[in-house]
């Protein structure tokens, strides 16, 4: 992935993972992987498009997606229901966006499509000829991991 | 009831009216790759065979099974398994292959599949874009995918997989071998494979803990120099003291490997012997991978060489390396007036804390956080500068990333390695002769 | 024994949702996102705002915003959204009421989305992720012109 792009992102995900949870957030050692990834049960989706094609994705448990979306909600949500989908859904969409807005400043273009939200414990989201860097997220309510793929559009 | 002057049911009306709309204006053959179901626009297809005996070209790219005689034309045949890097079944020697037929334009050739199915009529409206997340082989050469009966196809682009440019690389001359046409050759010799024989000479000690502690794999890429250098470290060391005990040892043991100027910028008579070296590129633009390139100083030395080299094109380079410290730093580089080589002075800009490279020159270089390790999607590339990279590779990885750059390189393509680092097999490469730069195009 | 009534409070003031005739201001609230909706509402409505409608998409926002008129106080509008985004919504209320107050929501801050959005006739611009005081404080500015 292009080294400006970097920054960028984690930077955004620290900034709003820390607004909208108002705790402590950590980031770990980032690093490049490149095979199917298997998904740890809750992945949301928002693609991106302009200067580049690829997508981000946010990688976290079930229970780590219930206990984020019922802090962001400020209560406690039964289950992961159409609420609690649509909070997770918002949280990649602030995140990818607030880096594409930073990215944008420096004078890459980028656009991103409205979000999707997977669940279900096999999933396998498979990417052909595109590595991801992996921004490993460690909040209270548990670790999210940030998938991105951002390939240069010929 | 149907009153008189009705003709149809209402239901068989509203079928008849999608059935007009839906009307099938798209037919492909339909086939297997892998357990997968994949069509090709039948416009391209020619007739489909079923045959054997392939006979076999040396030298050739291992996805081309041979020539074929289809009723006096030799026609080449591709086995499109191989060619997608998919599992192909192991058939019994005798047995027949199934083959599609294709011409496009005046090119006709066979490509070899699992089994082929039969064909199928769709509406062209029914196509939908291919979408990274399903597929085995690269999204480019999709072009889309339809739902007919409950299975799903993915519809290969032919022209896109088989374009004239492709063809190049894929056919020799076809004089030398409608001249053999005789029994299949026997396999092409066995490529560098990991050496996992466990002696006990002192030399293979040393090549043990080389990799142990500074990852530097031997093999035939390097072997020269290491036996080489083996000479040497004998005679500066006493007999007993031959072994590499540490990782400055080992560090030590390694000097002179390295190509001049690592790490920095090239210095003045590097760049020079670098520019003479470089031969004519026809091409307008010209795409360079520079992978292994750490802070960014190899990278930026080798744009500015090839600048002065093809002022006459674009140049565009893909500058990565898996340290992301180092890299992460490289765009943004500033120097002091000492520090830069002549050859660079006039691609830099003045700034308020140094000296920098102009907008226009940064422009022309992606700087990447990347695992060579990993798939990427370069270019057909010109030029692939490795230098000292190859030999810090695990001996099977080393096998696999040089195949990657023998992909990517354009036929007349120019591979740069370490000083001391060759390309394997040798005889497929010419140098391009220069003592402190291996540089290499492929032998004709 | 004194009762809370004796003690005229210094913090008591009327909230900002209330017009000057005691009236609610009505508030149109145009996002996709169930949750950002929901956010929007109790904020709003935590300061006596009324959220009289919701809409999930462009087009349906600029439909309701026809069908409530002129009812509607204010209008709130995301901007990534399917079928139609918020910037072409937004074109289109200017056009059928050159005095609807729109304030755009959006998780993207692109400077160049701000600027059409102001030049096409919004009163201003929030970047999600939504801090209440600032979003009360906005639409305030926005009302009491």
């Amino acid at each position: 992935m292009r080294v400006e792009y970097i920054n960028p992102s984690v930077e955004a995900a620290f900034n709003v993972l820390k607004e909208v949870l108002n705790a402590d957030v950590k980031r770990g050692e980032l690093y490049l992987k490149s095979t199917t990834m298997p998904v740890l049960g809750v992945a949301a989706l928002v693609g991106l498009a302009g200067d580049v094609e690829g997508r981000v994705l946010f990688d976290m448990s079930k229970a780590t997606a219930l206990a984020v979306a019922s802090a962001m909600n400020g209560e406690q949500l039964a289950s992961l229901d159409e609420l609690g989908k649509a909070t997770i859904t918002e949280l990649a969409n602030m995140i990818t966006a607030q880096a594409v807005t930073k990215l944008h400043d420096l004078g890459f273009k980028f656009d991103l499509t409205p979000p999707a939200l997977f669940t279900g414990d096999n999933m396998e989201v498979s990417d052909h000829e595109v590595e991801a860097l992996i921004v490993p997220m460690e909040v209270p309510q548990g670790k999210i991991e940030i998938n991105v793929a951002i390939r240069e559009r010929a | 009831m149907i009153a008189n002057g009705e003709t149809l049911t209402r239901a068989e009306a509203v079928d008849q009216r999608k059935q007009r709309m839906d009307a099938v204006d798209f037919k492909m053959v339909t086939f297997a790759l892998s357990g997968k179901d994949y069509g090709i626009d039948i416009m391209n297809v020619k007739e489909i065979a079923k045959a054997g005996k392939f006979t076999f070209v040396p030298n050739a790219d291992n996805y081309l099974r041979g020539v074929y005689n289809l009723r006096g034309d030799i026609i080449p045949v591709i086995d499109l398994r191989i060619f997608f890097h998919l599992p192909a079944e192991k058939k019994h020697e005798d047995a027949l292959e199934s083959m599609l037929i294709l011409r496009i334009g005046d090119h006709v050739f066979g490509v070899i599949v699992d089994n082929i199915d039969k064909v199928v009529g769709i509406s062209s409206t029914q196509i939908q874009a291919p979408h990274p997340i399903f597929g085995d082989i690269n999204i480019k050469y999709i072009r889309g995918v339809v739902e007919n009966l409950d299975r799903l196809y993915i519809i290969l682009d032919i022209v896109r997989i088989f374009s004239p440019k492709q063809e190049e690389k894929v056919l020799p001359p076809v004089a030398a071998v409608t001249a053999s046409f005789a029994q299949p050759l026997p396999v092409a010799p066995a490529p560098l494979n990991e050496n996992t024989v466990v002696s006990t000479s002192d030399l293979d000690f040393i090549k043990e803990t080389l990799y142990a502690n500074k990852r530097f794999a031997t093999s035939e890429m390097n072997e020269a120099w290491v036996v080489a250098r083996f000479k040497e470290w004998k005679g500066m060391r006493k007999s007993a003291d031959v072994q590499l005990r540490d990782q400055a040892d080992a560090e030590a043991y390694l000097e002179g490997f390295y190509s001049p100027s690592s790490g920095q910028f090239w210095d003045e008579s590097y760049a020079d012997a670098m520019m003479a070296m470089l031969p004519e590129i026809a091409s307008r633009n010209i795409n360079v991978w520079n992978p292994g390139c750490g802070k960014g100083l190899e990278t930026y030395s080798f744009a500015c060489v090839l600048r002065r080299r093809y002022q006459n094109a674009r140049v565009k380079i893909w500058a990565n390396d898996s340290d992301l410290l180092s890299i992460s730093s490289a765009p943004n580089l500033v120097f002091d007036m000492e520090e830069l080589p002549d050859y660079c002075r006039e691609f830099t800009i003045k700034g308020k804390n140094g000296y920098s490279f102009s907008q226009d020159l940064k422009d022309s270089i992606m700087f990447e956080y990347h695992d060579v390790l990993n798939a990427n999607p370069f270019p057909e590339l010109d030029i692939v500068l490795a230098r000292d990279l190859l030999s810090f590779l695990s001996p099977a990885d080393q096998i696999r990333v040089f195949n990657d750059f023998s992909d990517k390189l354009k036929s007349r393509g120019i591979l740069i390695l370490g000083k001391n680092e060759r390309p394997v097999p040798i005889d497929d490469w010419t140098s391009l002769g220069s003592p402190d730069i291996s540089a290499w195009s492929r032998a004709d | 024994m004194k009762t809370r009534q004796d003690f005229p409070s210094i913090n008591d003031r009327e909230p900002d949702g209330l017009r000057d005739d005691g009236q609610k201001f009505r508030v149109l609230v145009v996002d996709d996102s169930i949750f950002v909706a929901k956010q929007i509402g109790q904020i709003l409505t935590s300061e006596g705002y009324e959220v009289i409608a919701t809409a999930v998409d462009g087009e349906q926002g600029v439909e309701k915003y026809k069908e409530l008129y002129p009812n509607v106080d204010l209008v709130t509008m995301d901007i990534t959204m399917p079928k139609m985004d918020g910037i072409t919504a937004l074109e289109q209320i200017m056009g059928f009421d050159k005095n609807a107050k729109v304030i755009m929501i959006s998780a993207l801050g692109k400077q160049d989305l701000v600027k059409k959005s102001l030049m096409l006739g919004a009163r201003n611009y929030i970047v999600k992720p939504l801090d209440r005081m600032k979003v009360l404080e906005r639409i305030h500015q926005v009302l009491i012109k």
